[in-house]
Order: C-alpha cells, then structure tokens, then sequence
C-alpha cells in the first residue's frame, strides 16, 4: 500500500471542523477549569476545617481516576439517575473538573508562593482579605501560574481525543468518521500524530510568550 | 496618642517583650534603639497589630489593636514603612500608593491619584509614576514606600530599619526625606541602627534591651554623661555602634 496523502484532501474542511471544536471544548475547559482551580485553591486555605477537606478530596479523587472513567459516570451513569447532558457540554464538565483538579495546584502553589511581606503590607494599610485576594493574591498568582496553567491546557487538548469515546466529534472523532469512510486509517492518524504535535507546540510557545508578557514587570523585589 | 501600656509578648517560652511602656504624642519623633534581638520589630508588629499581645494593651488615638473592630480605626491612623519595601510587585508605583487610600478610606480615585504624584515628586520620583517596583533601585523603591505610608496621611508613622536593606549612598537619600518629615512635624516611631540620624531628627530615644525597656530619654539627655550614657548596656551599644 502507497503512503498517499492527496486522499485526505476532500476531508480536510471536515477535519478542521473538528479542530475547531477541540480547541473551542478546550477553550472553554480551560476557562472552567481555571475558575474551579481558583475557587479550590481559595477553599484549601479556608479557615473552616470541611471546606478544606472537601476541597482537598475533591483534588485527590479527580487525579486518582482515569479521565475515561469520568467521562463515562458522566456521560453513561448519570442518565440513570435523570441526569441527562448532551455529550460536548459533557465532555466541557468533565474537561473542567479534571483540569481544575490540576490547576487548584498550579495556583496553590502560586498563592503559596507570596511573600508574606507583601500581604503584612497589605494587611497593616487596612485592605479587606477580600480586596487583598482580588487585587493582590490574585493577580500574582495567575502571573505566576500561567507555565503549569499551560501545562494543563495541553493536557487538556491531549485528553480532550477521549472524548471522541462519548460521540463527541472533535479532531479525534472526525479523523475515525475520515478513516472509516477511505479505509486509510494509516494517512489518516498519521495526520492526526502531526497535527496533535503541531497544537500542543504551537500552544506551548504561545505559553511562553504570555508568561514572559506578564511576568516582565515582576522581577525579583529584593534590593 | 500612641500608647504602649505594660506589653508582653513571647514566642513560644521565649519572652520578647515584658512589660514595655510607652507613649508617642502627635509631633513628636521618637526613635527606638536597641542590639539585634531586643524586641524592636516585634513592638512595631504588636503596635500595627501583625503581632498579638500576651498582655499589656496597645491603643491608637484610644483605639485598642487587640480589638478587631478598633484595630481597623486604629490602622487607618498609622502607617508602616519596612525594611524591605514590601511593595506590590504587579502595580506600578502609582497603583501602590493609590490602591489603600481609594479602598481603605474610599477616598475619589482622581483625587487620591493627583495627591499620590505629588507625592512622588516631593521625594523626586516625578519620572517614576508608572514605573514598577522591579524596575527601582533599593533607594527608589524605599521612597515609593515611605509615599504609600504618607498617602494613608497617618497620624503615626512608624518605620522599622527602613534603611538596613541600602547602600551608604540610598540610605542618605532615604534619610534625608525623613529628615524632612520630622521637621514638618510627621509624627513618627522610628527603629533604627542609624544612631547619629536618630540624635539629629528624634525628641526622644528609647532604648529596648531583652525586651525590657530599659530608658526613655529627651534625645540630648540621651546622650548625656549623666543620662543614657550612665547605663553600661547603652554605653557598650553606642560604643560598639561608633566602632561599626
Ligand atoms: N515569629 C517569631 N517566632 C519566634 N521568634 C521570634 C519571632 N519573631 C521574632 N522572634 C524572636 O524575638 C526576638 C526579638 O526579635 P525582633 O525581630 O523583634 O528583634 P529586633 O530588635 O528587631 O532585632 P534586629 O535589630 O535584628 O531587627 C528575637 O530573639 C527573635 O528571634
Ligand atoms: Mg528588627
């Protein structure tokens, strides 16, 4: 058999199609998952003792079940219970569910990261913890989480071809329906290796760029 | 008025500060002098309620900081300056003098922002407005400090080593605008290892030994022969202090 790639050419608006809905699915994870990471971030430094388990259960469950497995509870068990949900918004739950799993760590570990110093300055002048948070704690961590946000993200596109399993088609999904249809399953995953490594790379430069965008003003603040 | 009134405070079994008296009067600048250790960082932290007291009380203008309701009154009368600057790193210089006084005392963002360049120019960073702490030399970034402290237009003003973390050459420029202060009449509580400064702006000079205060002198007193000089704890501190 000839390795023919002009086959692939009346597919290809198909195909971008389904690009376009993983990076769309992925977008709005993100996004989800980045508001469930904060919102768990904030409660694992809650002064309440549950709401601190809780957030820390959630962090340990999530990470410690495959994400097909989610997907499925989600997707094929809770129908059983009345809970009905078409398979893309499915799959951006699950998405962000698992993603905010990993980014509650990523800005965790930023918050952790402040140095006191500048909370007791922000303190001593009187600001509310919530003004505090909002405009201080905040916005340092994200600054300073945007390299292992993105390392969620792209995670993130990675795992979001599992949700070709659930009948959603993204990239994944269209690429099975084009391989079905040619019998050119070869070609056709070929191209899909190709075009998977291209996204996370292109989105991993992109990453760089932003963190080094945000971060050019945050040198160190010793003398 | 700013008072102390039999302070304890311990870190563990240790005892930091046992029974520390003192009042500061509006106008006037009193320096705190005292060896590494002594307790001095931890009375400004226990007056600007970053530290809780073992016993003893602590009011501002007879707001009590061991009361959550009256620590905030009495925050909005004081104002800290840190050795380290502390200044928040993601705001430019005019954000970290403006952010307490717009959401602190909800003063009008224009106003509190017109004041806050005034500022900066009267400690000659005109130029420096929409610079970043990062982007500041040590000096610089202190004045930045000393301008969001003076934006609160506190009553008291209280500065610990604000100067330990600069070369000779931003120390003097950091000095000099304190300098300034005092003869304006900022009332200030003033930590320092710059004895010869502390003789020229201070009215008084207390001296923290172990956590006990040991004398609260009129600067020239102080200074005396007969005064704290009289004390062999202080006479070895200064002597040593000259030496360094
Ligand atoms: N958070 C803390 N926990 C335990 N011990 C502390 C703490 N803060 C201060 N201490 C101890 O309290 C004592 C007084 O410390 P403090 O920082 O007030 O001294 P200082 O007079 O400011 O000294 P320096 O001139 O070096 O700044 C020291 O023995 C210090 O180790
Ligand atoms: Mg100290």
């Amino acid at each position: 058999m000839q390795f023919d790639l002009t086959i692939l050419g009346p597919y290809l608006g198909f195909l971008g199609q389904g690009a376009v809905l993983t990076a769309v699915i992925c977008l709005l994870s993100l996004a989800g998952a980045v508001v469930l990471g904060m919102l768990v971030a904030i409660a694992r430094t809650s002064q309440t003792a549950w709401i601190r388990r809780l957030a820390f259960i959630y962090v340990d469950v999530f990470r410690n079940i495959p994400f097909i497995v989610q997907l499925f509870f989600f997707y094929y068990g809770l129908p059983e219970i009345g809970i009905y949900i078409d398979a893309i918004t499915t799959g951006v739950i699950a998405l962000s569910i698992a993603g905010g799993a990993y980014a509650s760590d990523a800005i965790r570990s930023g918050i952790l990261a402040i140095d006191n110093g500048i909370l007791e300055a922000a303190e001593v002048s009187g600001l509310s913890k919530r003004i505090t948070f909002t405009r201080i704690v905040l916005p340092i961590a994200l600054r300073t989480s945007v390299r292992p946000l993105g390392s969620v993200l792209i995670n993130m596109i990675l795992t979001s071809s599992i949700l070709s399993t659930i009948t959603v088609n993204e990239l994944t999904g269209q690429a099975k329906i084009v391989a079905s249809d040619t019998f050119r399953p070869f070609e056709v995953y070929a191209v899909l290796l190709v075009v998977y490594a291209a996204l996370t790379w292109l989105v991993s430069i992109g990453i760089s760029h932003l963190h080094k965008h945000l971060n050019r003003d945050l040198a160190s603040e010793a003398a | 008025m700013l008072k102390v009134e039999n302070v304890k405070k311990a870190f563990g079994a240790a005892t930091v500060l046992d029974g520390v008296n003192l009042t500061v009067s509006p106008g006037e600048v009193v320096s705190i002098l005292g060896s590494s250790g002594s307790g001095k960082s931890t009375l400004i932290r226990c007056i600007n309620g970053l530290e809780k007291l073992n016993g003893g009380r602590i009011a501002i203008d007879d707001f009590d900081v061991a009361k959550p309701k009256e620590l905030a009154e009495a925050r909005k009368r004081s104002a800290t300056v840190f050795q380290l600057f502390n200044l928040y790193p993601h705001m430019t210089t005019l954000q970290n003098i403006a952010l307490a006084p717009v959401e602190v005392l909800k003063r009008p963002r224009a106003e509190v922002e017109q004041e806050a360049r005034a500022l900066l120019a009267s400690v000659g960073l005109s130029d420096k407005v929409d610079a970043y702490p990062a982007h500041l030399s040590g000096g610089q970034r202190q004045r930045v400090g000393i301008c969001r402290a003076l934006a609160m237009k506190p009553r008291y003003l209280l500065l610990d080593e604000v100067t330990s973390a600069l070369d000779p050459e931003m120390t003097a420029e950091v000095l000099a605008i304190l300098a300034k202060l005092a003869r304006e009449g900022t009332t200030m509580l003033f930590v320092t290892h710059e004895v010869e400064f502390a003789r020229q702006i201070s009215n008084r000079i207390v001296f923290l030994d172990k956590g006990v205060l040991l004398v609260d002198l009129p600067t020239e007193e102080f200074f005396a022969a007969s005064g704290g000089l009289a004390q062999p704890r202080i006479a070895q501190f200064l002597s040593k202090m000259k030496k360094d």
